[in-house]
């Protein structure tokens, strides 16, 4: 019933954002999925199965909420598609908007622009939060009118118009583009009291006009109604937010005066600055002005860094700045990038010795079947009961990426037959259509003789296992 | 001696005389800024804005004392900002008296009524139609410490525009005489001037 009427309150917001929010392969995870005892729900918040590795994950959410410990590390080790990344997401999501959380992949870090080195600090050093009391400008008001204009021909900017008021004046304010689309997507509308954070534009929705009261007769049980504010509509307001220790950096880095337009945006930032900020951090918290936030970093694909950057991870961890790193990987025991040395999971001994090591495992068929229920409900696909089982028997025989990504496939075919709900003709048409990993190698085998060089190296094409592995990969 | 004569005198002055107007430049010892402009001829005070440090260490906007931003601000940049056709308040001041005026507001003068809030150190400008409300502070006031006198006020209403004005008291007009006797001597480099020379 609850069920029921969220759906229904939530067709029009999907409609509204999915142009902007696409459908990722982990946006159905909205939690852990763990109850107040932190033991894990067979299915909750998307998150299937994986019961020890959830609760492990828990138990580490706990610890970064508590925000004693700096500088502890886990890793999530297990097979492709056995959901490490999803427990990743999950944290990052039963974290909420407020703990910063920075998710990489490994080989992210290698770019010509900056050091590797400097590339992780920076990302250790987003992932560690300030929270501090900032002055800042913002419109309080009743909103009494919002217009906003398409243009007709369909292209081109949106103009709008938004009408403030407060009980002792009203100001009529010009809308950029930005705004109004955030105004949409917080579904502002006449009657409700709003602040406007003018610097960031940031929009919170106070609740409703008592004026508005007797507007409708039914009313969603979450809605609030305050007074009009009072006063004038432009306030300064100390606030309170979390900003990044990087954030920080790059505002105190930038050139002062005519410089900066030479400068460009962030690129390196000298240690120098690095070092006063954190002195700066340190008086705050002294006095009381601000808190640290320790958070998330998430490096996926932790088996591309190299030896350089394990050994700076190793350094980097004793700082009392330090954030929580969680690190996943797929790998066995396989050679360390940049070395000739071979080590579990691709990582250093001596790092490996400060990890908290938690694995998973291969899904069974229910919990398979159960997946592919929640990502058919996320991609708004209606499928039988029939194709379901087929798909589950796929996903169990070839993995449960591809299974889940004929579920797109199929659901295409079937409403190109003007079909209501995906049948197992459709799954099987796209199954024919789509070769999954063992029977492309199966078929490079058989064909290989055909295909090109094959007659000048014959040893690299006998090994199309590490390639399709190695595209499976990317997708997490 | 107030504490703002102090805080002038040891303060970092720059001079710089452009489209004949004298610019002054103040960083204090908090590393607030002050600019300042006045006219060369009758050197009446045009523009007077601040600049402080934000928290984080970023420098934030001008903000106008007296006169207005001139720079027009592209709405894609800012997201919001007042309609064009909104009441515009700004502040100039006089000689004798301390200005401000409100340009589109087309309502009658009778709209209008402004009182003292002594607790506040404000002035308050009240709407009979509620369109529109400002709080007035007086920073030369609160600089001396001198209190708000009800019977200074004047209401004025003229093509749109309303137009406020606050009786200086004797001390501050003494003070700016002396002010700006100082600042008249301060030499000043002219608009184009380099500081090194080219050889």
């Amino acid at each position: 019933m609850l069920q029921a009427a969220a759906t229904a309150g939530s067709v029009q917001e999907v409609r509204e954002i999915t142009r902007v929010e696409r459908i990722g392969a982990h946006s159905h995870v909205r939690g852990l999925g763990l109850d107040d005892a932190l033991e894990a729900r067979q299915v909750s918040q998307g998150m299937v199965g994986q019961l020890s590795a959830r609760r492990a994950a828990g138990i580490i959410l706990e610890m970064i909420r508590d925000g004693k410990i700096a500088g502890r590390a886990a890793l999530i080790a297990g097979h492709p598609g056995t959901g490490k990344t999803a427990i990743a997401m999950g944290m990052a999501q039963a974290l909420g908007t407020d703990t910063p959380f920075t998710s990489i992949a490994g080989s992210e870090i290698f770019s010509l622009e900056m050091s590797k080195t400097e590339a992780l600090t920076q990302a250790f050093r987003r992932s560690i939060g300030v929270r501090i009391k900032e002055e800042t400008e913002i419109i309080e008001g009743e909103v009494v009118e919002i217009q906003i204009d398409r243009p007709a021909t369909g292209s081109g900017q949106k103009v709008g118009k938004l009408i403030l008021k407060t009980t002792e004046m009203e100001t009529v304010y010009d809308l950029g583009s930005k705004m109004i689309e955030s105004l949409t997507k917080e579904k502002v509308q006449a009657g409700d009291i709003i602040t406007i954070d003018k610097a960031t534009g940031k929009i919170s929705r106070l609740g409703r006009s008592f004026t508005r009261a007797r507007d409708y007769d039914a009313m969603g049980p979450q809605t609030k109604f305050v007074q009009c504010p009072e006063g004038e509509l432009q306030k300064r307001k100390e606030v309170v937010h979390t900003v990044t220790l990087h954030e920080v950096d790059v505002i105190n880095s930038r050139t002062q005066g005519f410089l900066a337009l030479f400068s460009g945006d962030t690129g390196e930032i000298k240690t120098e600055v690095r070092e006063q900020i954190n002195t700066k951090v340190a008086e705050w918290r002294e006095e009381g002005k601000a808190d640290i936030v320790p958070g998330v970093l998430f490096i996926d694909e932790v088996h591309m860094l190299d030896i350089e950057c394990f050994s700076f991870l190793n350094r980097a961890l004793e700082s009392d700045l330090a954030p929580i790193l969680i690190m996943a990987t797929n790998r066995g025991i396989t050679k360390i990038r940049g070395t000739n040395y071979s080590s579990p999971h691709g990582i250093p001994i001596d790092l490996l010795d400060r990890l908290l090591i938690i694995s998973t495992s291969p899904y069974d068929e229910d919990e398979v079947k159960q997946i592919l229920t929640i990502r058919c409900e996320e991609e708004d696909v209606e499928i039988s009961e029939d194709a379901l089982s087929v798909l589950t028997k796929i996903g169990q025989d070839t993995s449960l990426r591809y299974a889940i990504q004929l579920i797109t496939a199929a659901n295409l075919v079937s409403r190109k037959r003007k079909g209501t709900e995906v049948s197992v003709d459709d799954v099987k048409r796209v199954y024919g259509l789509f070769l999954d990993e063992s029977r492309t190698i199966s078929f490079l085998k058989e064909y290989q003789k055909s295909f090109m060089f094959n007659e000048v190296d014959d040893e690299a094409a006998t090994d199309p296992k590490g390639d399709a592995d190695g595209d499976a990969m990317d997708v997490s | 001696m107030s504490t703002w004569v102090e805080m002038l005198k040891s303060s970092q002055k720059t001079c710089l005389v452009q489209d004949g107007r004298k610019k002054i430049h103040y960083t204090f010892k908090n590393h607030t800024e002050m600019a300042e402009e006045y006219d060369m001829a009758t050197f009446d005070l045009s523009v007077r804005k601040f600049r402080k440090k934000s928290t984080l260490g970023s420098s934030g906007q001008w903000e106008y004392e007296i006169g207005e931003a001139t720079n027009i601000t592209n709405i894609e940049e800012l997201s919001i900002r007042e309609s064009n056709t909104t009441p515009r308040f700004s502040a100039k001041y006089s000689k004798n008296a301390f200005q401000w005026r409100i340009r589109n507001l087309p309502y009658p003068l009778d709209n209008y009524s402004i009182t003292v809030d002594d607790e506040k150190r404000q002035l308050v400008l009240r709407t009979k139609n509620k369109k529109y409300f400002k709080r007035i502070s007086i920073p030369d006031m609160d600089r001396f410490h001198l209190p708000l006198d009800q019977n200074a006020v004047k209401l004025a209403h003229a093509n749109n525009c309303l137009i406020i004005s606050y009786q200086k008291p004797s001390q501050i007009i003494e003070h700016e005489k002396a002010l700006h006797k100082e600042l008249r001597k301060m030499k000043a480099s002219k608009d184009g001037d380099v500081e090194c020379n080219p050889s």
